[in-house]
């Protein structure tokens, strides 16, 4: 009863390839790396390693579940920053009120594009390109292009706190993590939105909301970006627009591309994602640590996606 | 004035893919100035048939005659070259740009390389001519409304100068009065010499404007020969085959009981046209009419798949019937689609999960998250209830067989339950015995209780099955007959006088 057809095994061997292939990339980095600048293995740069991506995963995770869902959210770092911005200006008001205000900030932009996308129809890929043009705007205009910098020290004592050894935004990421797995495994809500992404006129007769599922996306990835303008603002110790420069919305795609989030919608699990952002961090401070320039590092990362998105293509092709 | 010798013939046209057989002698013969009527049910081989002559297709076997010569076409190019042009049904077009640039588009002239548009313009204005259309060529195409973007193609088709014309259900988007000037090109281009093929489901349009016909079914032409020789009934019966009378699953019985839905005069532009209609708990009603009629749109509309402009759906509910929208009616009907990969499943995913939707409320565990064993239970009581034939109830759906498949699409609404069912198409593309296994299943369902609206192409399943029919022509219900009704009054309910699909 196990008898594997020749179809089955063709898309066994399709998936393999899409885990081997960043993982081989990885390992053979590493060998690099150990060879070349043993610095790289000192603990303070792991552990730096995955402080770094912790913002990116978290931000990576809300692009998967939009993703899943068939779109497309290019407006997160833009909508992190004005959240990290406006929060910033609230923590005058207490720590706590800060920190709300970045999450529904955050959460409100994503309300935005979700009521734009799934009431209105409109392409979700023009709708957060002009969110973000239009939140990142604002937000350069709101702070002058200074940063935001004083804030409490009980901010900083909660946000880099190290429980453990291990620092309290990596704790984060793995909650979310923990979190967003469950919810797409094992709620109605993830089924729901698996099926809206493979075949939203399937999923219509099988009478999935899916105007709801399809906003709800997007105000999860926009809470989640809110929840990275408090990790980094604590981490950078300021708050400005300049953390949602261009280079983090190419990370965020390529995070999930990488880990195995297909752009065409339906497939993928939040954990890819988070492993893509630990594989984009890491071709980015190894990069680094051997003195590559930082427009070299864009390159790799470019052709990076393509690779993915053609593998993705040629697997997501033939299960359909 | 048609002429005797044949332009065309297409002889025993055999095609098979792989082990799969679409045409199993196929035989067209077409004449100068004729048009040519050819009819055929869903699935009867006519698009193989045209395709093969199209060029997209090569046959089998078979031989094509081009003016007494035997000829291969071995490309839509080579088509061309023949002389053969079509009219497609999709209208594919490119609004933004101009008519001229539209008819001309794969053969746009050209002077030093660069498109000329002043040759452009006035081959184009002499075509329109021919056509009688009072458009410009500088028109863009947007700004034109469906019947002369229809003449568009027809410009386009033109352009090539063909001997043989396709029209593969032109008037599927046509107002009347855009309809009658179709016609109207239709007999000029008669009366140049061009021989045109005409496919249609509208029996009514084939009596206007053809002089002969031929019928296919299942892969053959069955009958051929001139027009005046046939009555619209006796094409609906060619079309349909000799109906096996089978035994009846259950005895018709009549309607009993409250009405548990009304539906008060639905329409929708260019669909549905003050649709009105009572279904009563336990009974089988088949919607009976051609494809096209308004069937399929009738169910779809009334789940809120497709909207509504008009009418009134009320569903019984504490004892009396009250207003519900199509969007919440949804919430209470099983609706098997007639496209059941397409619609009915979410194919990659497996079949536990495939039955779960619609059904989380049974397979949730403590924290409200969904218990796969539970989930996989589920499945699988379903599987063994209705014999679907699987080896793992995690396996993708995409992988069971059609039969199988739409037993699947069954058990998810059976799980929840619903007092009522629309089928459309149930058994299409399924095989003798799967067939049957569905059929008895939805004799069962209203043994059970449950009120079914049952639509089909073939009228021996609505014959076993069907308590009463209400007959379906052009988005309205014309008639309504007993379950008792024979083939006969069926099939004629069907070529009715001055009716269509």
């Amino acid at each position: 009863m196990l008898a594997l057809t020749a179809e089955d095994r063709g898309a066994l061997l399709r998936k393999a390839v899409v885990v081997l292939v960043p993982l081989v990339v990885a390992l053979a980095l590493l060998a690099v790396m150990q060879w070349q600048a043993p610095n790289f293995f000192r603990p303070n740069n792991l552990i730096n390693i995955l402080v770094q991506t912790s913002s990116l995963g978290v931000m990576a995770i809300g692009m998967c579940i939009v993703m899943i869902g068939g779109g497309i959210d290019l407006s997160i770092p833009a909508n992190m920053a004005f959240s990290a911005v406006i929060g910033a200006l609230a923590m005058r008001w207490g720590v706590p009120v800060g920190i709300a205000v970045m999450l529904l900030t955050g959460a409100g932009i994503g309300l935005f594009n979700g009521v734009a996308v799934a009431i209105f129809g409109m392409t979700p890929f023009v709708v957060t390109l002009a969110t973000m043009t239009v939140v990142g705007g604002a937000t350069v205009w709101i702070t002058n292009s200074q940063s935001i910098s004083d804030f409490p020290e009980i901010f900083f004592d909660i946000m880099l706190a190290r429980p453990g050894g291990i620092p309290v935004s990596v704790i984060i990421l793995l909650v979310v993590a923990v979190i967003a797995s469950m919810v797409m495994s094992s709620t109605v809500f993830g089924r729901w939105l698996y099926a809206v992404g493979l075949n939203p006129k399937a999923a219509r007769v099988a009478r999935v909301p899916l105007e709801r599922v399809l906003l709800l996306t997007y105000v999860i990835s926009g809470l989640l970006a809110g929840l990275a303008a408090a990790m980094l603002t604590a981490r950078l110790g300021s708050a400005s627009a300049n953390l949602g420069n261009d280079g983090v919305v190419l990370d965020i795609v390529s995070a999930c591309v990488v880990g195995g989030i297909s752009i065409y919608g339906g497939s993928g699990r939040p954990i890819g994602a988070v492993l893509g952002a630990l594989f984009i961090i890491l071709i980015g401070n190894s990069l680094n640590q051997l003195g590559v320039s930082y427009f070299m590092n864009l390159v790799v990362k470019g052709v990076a996606i393509v690779a993915f998105i053609c593998l993705d293509r040629i697997t997501a092709g033939r299960a359909r | 004035m048609s002429m005797d010798k044949p332009v065309l013939e297409l002889v025993d046209i055999h095609k098979r893919f792989g082990s799969a057989v679409a045409l199993a002698g196929a035989s067209l013969t077409l004449r100068a100035g004729e048009a040519h009527a050819l009819m055929g049910a869903n699935g009867a081989g006519k698009s193989t048939l045209m395709n093969i002559l199209g060029g997209i297709l090569q046959r089998s076997e078979g031989q094509i005659r081009l003016g007494g010569t035997a000829i291969e076409i071995a490309s839509p190019r080579d088509a061309r070259r023949h002389g053969i042009s079509f009219v497609h049904q999709e209208l594919n077009m490119l609004p933004s740009m101009t008519v001229a640039e539209n008819v001309l588009i794969d053969e746009l002239p050209t002077q030093g390389g660069f498109v000329s548009r002043k040759r452009m313009r006035e081959r184009v204005a002499a075509i329109l001519e021919r056509l009688g259309c009072r458009f410009s060529p500088d028109d863009t195409v947007e700004t034109l409304g469906m019947g002369d973007r229809q003449m568009v193609e027809v410009a386009r088709a033109l352009a090539s100068d063909p001997r043989i014309l396709i029209f593969d259900e032109p008037t599927s988007s046509l107002s009347e009065r855009e309809k009658r000037r179709l016609f109207e090109v239709i007999g000029r281009l008669k009366a140049a010499g061009t021989a045109v093929v005409y496919i249609t489901h509208f029996l009514d349009e084939i009596f206007e404007t053809c002089e002969r016909v031929t019928v296919m079914r299942n892969g053959q032409t069955v009958t051929s020969g001139p027009l005046a020789d046939y009555r619209p009934h006796d094409i609906v019966t060619h079309m349909l085959g000799d109906v096996k009378l089978e035994e009846r699953l259950r005895p018709p019985r009549a309607p009993e009981g409250e009405p548990v839905l009304e539906v008060d005069r639905i329409s929708r532009q260019g669909a549905l046209d003050g649709v009105s209609f009572r279904l009563h708990p336990g009974e089988i009603v088949g919607l009976w009419g051609l494809l096209g009629s308004g069937r399929t749109e009738i169910l779809r509309a009334l789940v809120g798949l497709d909207g509504l402009d008009e009418g009134a759906i009320r569903l019984r509910k504490d004892g009396r019937l009250q207003p519900v929208a199509p969007g919440d009616l949804h919430a209470e009907v099983g609706f098997v689609t007639e496209d059941r990969r397409g619609e009915g499943l979410l194919l990659p995913l497996p079949v536990a999960s495939n039955i779960s939707f619609a059904n989380f409320d049974k397979v949730l565990g403590p924290l409200g998250l969904i218990d796969r064993k539970r989930e996989r239970r589920f499945g699988e009581a379903f599987a063994e209830r209705l014999k679907i034939k699987l080896h793992a109830i995690s396996q993708p759906v995409r992988t069971l067989s059609g039969g199988n498949q739409q037993k699947v699409v069954f058990a998810r609404w059976l799980g929840t339950a619903p007092r009522l069912f629309f089928l459309d198409e149930p058994t299409r593309g399924l095989d003798v015995g799967a067939k049957g296994e569905i059929l008895k299943l939805t004799a069962a369902l209203a043994e059970g209780g449950a009120s079914v609206l049952l639509a089909s192409s073939e009228l021996e399943e609505m014959m076993s099955l069907c308590d009463r029919y209400l007959i379906v022509q052009r988005g309205r219900i014309v008639g309504e007959l007993p379950g008792t009704a024979d083939k006969e009054t069926l099939m004629q309910a069907l070529s009715g006088p001055g009716t269509g699909a």
